[in-house]
């Protein structure tokens, strides 16, 4: 469900909003006042072709494209394959979507397989994968062998003749057994190890160990191992639909199909619907500084269509927003990736006040549109937001609302916040330098001279 | 239109060759919650550490003006929350030092220095450690060189800011001298010991290393 407050909505001119005509009706949702409902396109757009290192060459300038062409040389006609257990949606998949052919362009022939395994297998890593979060799991003997004989499965399907394999998360971290004397084998977890349920870890741990290299999203997420463990952060691709320049018209016909009013202040925040983005703390946060500054709240994100426990978040969301036309809230289904964009780009400020967080990519994507961002001191946050020099670190709803306010009242310093953070994610975070990261890493492994 | 100058005219008995490097972060196993854990990781972590939290996360950092010294330095500020060992560690000027020993010594010194002289901070605890990280460097050469003073501003225009932090601030560990890899070669093969002087003064820690790079830019053009 898609909801909207406000004005009159207007025709777009381009991605999947369609041109619309507002809904006539208003639709009350158990509030007390009628709420307006944009369209939003029921499918998702067409992929984009993937982009050419020429194209990232005006974002981070010829000298640096140049000289990820230059560590990639020793490792010239070299063989990658990457596995994962998706290859549509999540992270990963995304990911790999981008770096796959920017490594083969770079000369680095690589590869991409995904495992198969049935409905049993997948409970299972599911399992493993809110363990390794530590969550509660009864690792039965069991599950302990769904999980081998799957992995078993599927490395007797396939081949392992490359030079570098390079194993996405706990699901295939099994297909090390096939791993041969003159091969490299990586290991890359995206996930927080850092309170891993003991049972599945001590299971995993000695596969892991059987690895050339691991490589983490963060120091915090890592675990004493005795083998190399590399820090990749985690990167966004600056000309993807979620983040690249977009038209000024496009950016206005969004904000007008979802009633924002771009004359007046936009403090935003994007995220699933979920008690650990913590949307109700947001809303706390702007009834304390909306007695000082005026301001529009956007909360938006997806999450509410397909999880019970979204669905109740989003409608406890709605409850507490009650009837304030300033507080806009949008449901927004996965494929509305320039929609966001849109959103980000006209937003003031924008907040991530998360009490739980993975790395956080929304605010990277924030950083890299220059944008002044407020995010709790949780999880990969703190690695992006630079207390006072990137952005704003928060620890409450207080502290919250306060830096609403001084940021508002200070555009000269939101600027200045913004302008860092943006070269912030420029030097750290794109996918350029996780490409430089990989070549890097394989170059080393094969001890190939720079 | 200018006339051209004795030192824009000025052959290199060598040419400048720019390089640059690009550096690959490894978590390392030591971590730090309190003071004691800090001095005792300081004793003992990887020579690459003590590079990576100090020279390193400069280049890192490059987009900021002041207030960002070092790594623990800013853990010092906002995680550990004691203000006095952060404004010590802040002081630290890396381009005092020519090797990492001396730097880890100094590091080690510091922080000695203030448990003695601060006893209730042996009870702060920071919610977030510090995670002693490294790096790996590979140098790469770029396709830019110089054999006069022109050709030389023009390649400090077109390298990386990867490059300059490479032959500017991390060269003096490389050579183990107080000065640069531009200023030798300024004084060595230039003669221009005035403008190799300067730039040994630049402050890189009031400056973003974009911000260097014009200094470097503006001195050159001063003095050609």
């Amino acid at each position: 469900m898609t909801e909207r407050h406000g004005s009159d909505v207007e025709s777009l001119e381009a991605g999947s909003v369609d041109s619309v005509k507002a809904d006539e009706k208003a639709e009350s949702n158990g509030q007390a006042r009628a709420r307006r409902k944009p369209q939003i396109s029921d499918t998702p757009p067409p992929p984009p072709p993937a982009p050419t290192l020429a194209d990232y060459e005006p974002i981070i300038g010829k000298s640096q494209v140049d000289e990820l062409r230059f560590v990639a040389r020793p490792l010239q006609g070299k063989r990658v394959k990457m596995v994962n257990s998706t290859a549509v949606g999540g992270g990963v998949a995304e990911m790999l979507n981008r770096l796959v052919p920017l490594l083969d362009e770079l000369g680095v022939k690589t590869g991409w397989e995904v495992i198969t395994g049935g409905n049993d297998f997948f409970e299972v890593t599911k399992g493993f994968h809110n363990a390794l979060h530590g969550a509660d799991f009864k690792f039965t003997p069991a599950a302990r062998e769904v999980f081998l004989r799957n992995n078993e499965q599927n490395r007797q399907r396939m081949t392992f003749d490359e030079d570098f394999v390079v194993i996405h998360d706990p699901q295939p971290a099994g297909l090390i057994a096939s791993k041969s004397g003159n091969s490299h084998w990586v290991w890359r977890c995206h996930i927080d190890l850092s309170h891993p349920n003991p049972d599945v870890w001590s299971f995993l741990q000695p596969m892991v160990e059987k690895y050339d290299a691991t490589v983490f999203s963060s120091p915090a997420f890592a675990r004493r191992l005795s083998i190399p463990q590399a820090l990749f952060y985690p990167c966004i691709d600056p000309l993807s639909d979620k983040n690249k320049d977009l038209d000024e018209s496009y950016i206005q016909n969004v904000c007008d199909n979802f009633g924002i009013d771009r004359k007046r202040p936009i403090v935003t925040q994007i995220s699933r619907f979920d008690r650990l983005k913590d949307p109700l703390g947001v809303i706390q946060a702007y009834k304390m500084a909306k007695k000082y500054v005026d301001f529009q709240l956007v909360l938006a994100g997806g999450g509410a269509s397909d999880d019970p426990e979204g669905a109740a978040v989003l409608q406890e969301v709605n409850e507490a927003a009650g009837d304030d036309p300033d507080i806009i809230i949008l449901d927004l289904p996965p494929w509305c990736a320039l929609e966001i964009n849109a959103l980000q780009r006209a937003s003031t400020i924008v907040v991530q006040k998360s009490l739980k967080e993975g790395f956080g990519l929304t605010v990277t994507e924030a950083l890299w549109k220059g944008k002044p961002s407020i995010g709790s001191a949780v999880g990969g946050i703190p690695t992006q937001i630079i207390d006072k020099h990137t952005g704003a670190l928060v620890h409450s709803v207080e502290g919250c609302a306060y830096q609403i306010r001084y940021l508002l009242t200070h555009p000269d310093f939101g600027a200045q916040l913004g302008k860092n953070g943006r070269e912030h994610v420029k030097e750290n975070f794109l996918m350029t330098t996780n490409a430089r990261r990989w070549v890097l890493l394989l170059g080393i492994l094969s001890g190939a001279p720079a | 239109m200018s006339s051209t100058t004795t030192a824009e005219l000025r052959s290199a008995r060598t040419p400048f060759e720019f390089k640059s490097a690009a550096p690959l972060l490894f978590i390392e196993r030591e971590q730090a919650r309190n003071i004691e854990e800090l001095l005792e990781a300081l004793r003992t972590c990887p020579d690459g550490s003590i590079f990576q939290h100090t020279f390193r996360t400069l280049e890192e950092h490059h987009f900021i003006k002041e207030g960002f010294s070092n790594d623990f330095a800013q853990w010092a500020y906002t995680d550990l929350r004691e203000v006095g060992l952060g404004e010590r560690l802040t002081g630290l000027d890396i381009r005092e030092f020519t090797s990492i020993a001396k730097l880890r010594e100094r590091l080690i010194q510091i922080v000695e220095e203030f448990r003695e002289a601060t006893p209730s901070a042996k009870d702060s605890v920071s919610k977030t450690p510090f995670y002693f990280c490294s790096s790996k460097i590979t140098v790469l050469p770029t396709q830019r060189s110089a054999t006069n003073v022109v050709e030389f501003i023009e390649g400090l225009k077109q390298v990386s800011l990867h490059s300059i932090h490479y032959h500017f601030i991390e060269a003096r560990l490389r050579r183990e001298l107080e000065t640069n890899d531009f200023s030798i070669w300024l004084r060595r093969d230039l003669g221009m010991e005035k403008a190799a002087k300067q730039l040994n003064q630049i402050d890189i820690y009031t400056s973003t290393l974009e911000g260097v790079r014009r200094k470097i830019v503006q001195t050159l053009q001063n003095a050609a």
